[in-house]
């Protein structure tokens, strides 16, 4: 028998956890209303589905095409489960790559995507759930009514918390802004004049916008030979 | 015990943790025996995993304040699912919303969702308006990586790498300009820019800049992996300093106010 090549063995594992994936996410409404006892009218789910499939379904199209060749095959399996993959799988993926000196698309950079983005899943995922368990033990210990008495002990982290992202992508941004200039002026440029116009643009919007205008103008400048020292 | 959290509720949690959890480690394992089989180095792999846990360690907390935000409705337990499969505090939010306008509850996510039947609503429009990519991902993701990877093929090297970079930078720029200019969002308790925006950004930056050339200038391995997050985590902690230090309206000021 053939055997498979690694990326083919990555497609037909990453198919099985994709459908076990589909599984464990609708177990969670159908065992809640099967044990509650409590079942949401049909209408009143595609009510609520409606505004959110506009938005939401083309956009996880748009990602797909847009972030799968950069996170590679196994990468894309496991972001696509776990999320956040603009904020922090694919930046995550990306330094790793970039400090492996290996490229996306090779089977070095498929590799080191993968081991990266499962890393920051698994360590996402456990810090999440310990944040439950110390709030949990501390609204126990100290007889707090609601998590907005936590929310208040813990506020003087409030603006760690509130600029992870800020200081994330200024550390990422440095690095590739200096290594590739010609190529970042005509983006952040573009995002920056939405953002004049419109503040209240989520990054979820300006994403898609920052990676079309990113790949157009490069494209651009590729064609026209001046992406010699990118 | 409420529904929200009973421990239904709790076994439901940790079935999606156990599961994302043991995802992450198979693919973990299966790449590193790769990475083995094709000569790249146990210091090389092990750099990637340590570099990226430490990467998202900061992110990792700071969903701590959608945790938060998002147990007032909800309770712990569903944020907690929420955070660890396919979740973000936007996409999150809208979700919640819609389900209890749709199901006639005003308050929205200020108070508690004291009936199990809209709670419900919730728990499905939440699933149901992001399992998409996991439909279309093992149906078409290896048609379009060989469409990429053709393409990428007939092309040469520097486009491959422009295009790879360009598309980052874009991501990057998304956030950047948030940073700069976005404007706060007051239901969502999303931050507009301001001074601790920019004060995170630009010390990250600085610092980021200074360590890599401090890292080539002493050829430190170190430094040159690490840069990354030890910018991040100064930033960090030069925000929750500035926050103690700075007058209040100074320190939490926002260029455009929220909406």
């Amino acid at each position: 028998m053939k055997k498979r090549s690694y990326i083919d063995s990555m497609h037909f594992t990453g198919r099985i956890w994709m459908v076990l994936a589909l599984c464990v996410m609708i177990s969670v409404p159908l065992f809640f209303c099967i044990g509650n006892n409590a079942w949401p009218t049909l209408f009143s789910v595609l009510a609520g589905l409606g505004p959110i499939a506009v938005i939401f379904y083309p956009t996880a199209v748009i990602e797909v095409i847009a972030f799968s060749p950069l996170l590679g095959v196994g990468g894309t399996y496991l972001s696509f489960v776990s999320g956040n993959i603009s904020d922090l799988k694919l930046p995550c993926a990306l330094a790793a790559m970039e400090s492996a000196d290996v490229r996306p698309g090779s089977e070095e950079g498929e590799v080191i995507s993968t081991i990266s983005i499962a890393a920051s899943t698994i360590v996402t995922t456990t810090v999440v759930t310990v944040l439950v368990v110390v709030i949990v033990v501390l609204m126990r210990v100290f007889g707090m009514d609601d998590t907005s008495q936590v929310k208040s002990t813990i506020s003087f982290l409030a603006p760690a918390l509130d600029n992870a992202l800020p200081a994330l992508f200024g550390a990422l941004g440095a690095s590739y802004f200096r290594k590739h200039f010609r190529i970042s002026v005509i983006p952040v440029a573009v995002i920056l004049i939405l953002l004049l116009f419109n503040g209240t643009l989520a990054s979820g919007t300006l994403v898609p916008v920052g990676v079309v205008v990113g790949l157009l103008s490069a494209h651009i400048m590729y064609k026209k030979g001046w992406l010699k020292n990118a | 015990m409420s529904f929200r959290e009973n421990g239904l509720m709790y076994a439901l949690g940790s079935l999606v943790v156990g599961f994302v959890i043991l995802q992450a480690v198979v693919f973990l394992i299966k790449a590193w025996r790769r990475g083995r089989e094709i000569g790249i180095s146990v210091e090389t792999l092990k750099n990637a995993v340590v570099q990226s846990s430490l990467f998202s360690l900061g992110p990792g907390l700071s969903f701590s304040a959608t945790l938060l935000m998002l147990s007032v409705s909800m309770g712990l337990v569903l944020p907690w699912i929420r955070l660890s499969i396919i979740g973000n505090i936007v996409y999150e939010t809208t979700a919640a919303e819609t389900a209890l306008n749709a199901y006639g509850v005003q308050t929205g996510l200020a108070a508690p969702v004291a009936d199990p039947v809209a709670f419900a609503a919730i728990l499905w429009v939440m699933t149901l308006g992001c399992i998409l990519s996991l439909v279309i991902i093992p149906i078409f993701l290896k048609k379009i990586q060989k469409k990429m990877g053709s393409t990428l093929q007939k092309r040469d090297n520097k486009w491959a790498d422009a295009m790879s970079a360009a598309a980052f930078i874009g991501i990057i720029s998304a956030f950047i300009g948030r940073a700069l200019a976005g404007q706060g969002n007051m239901k969502m308790a999303v931050p507009g820019a301001g001074l601790m925006s920019v004060a995170a950004l630009l010390s990250s930056v600085g610092v980021m800049i200074f360590l890599e050339q401090l890292g080539e200038r002493k050829n430190s391995r170190f430094l040159q992996n690490f840069a990354m997050p030890i910018s991040m985590y100064f930033a960090l902690v030069l925000v929750v300093v500035l926050a103690q230090v700075l007058p209040e309206n100074i320190a939490f000021f926002e260029f455009r106010g929220r909406v």
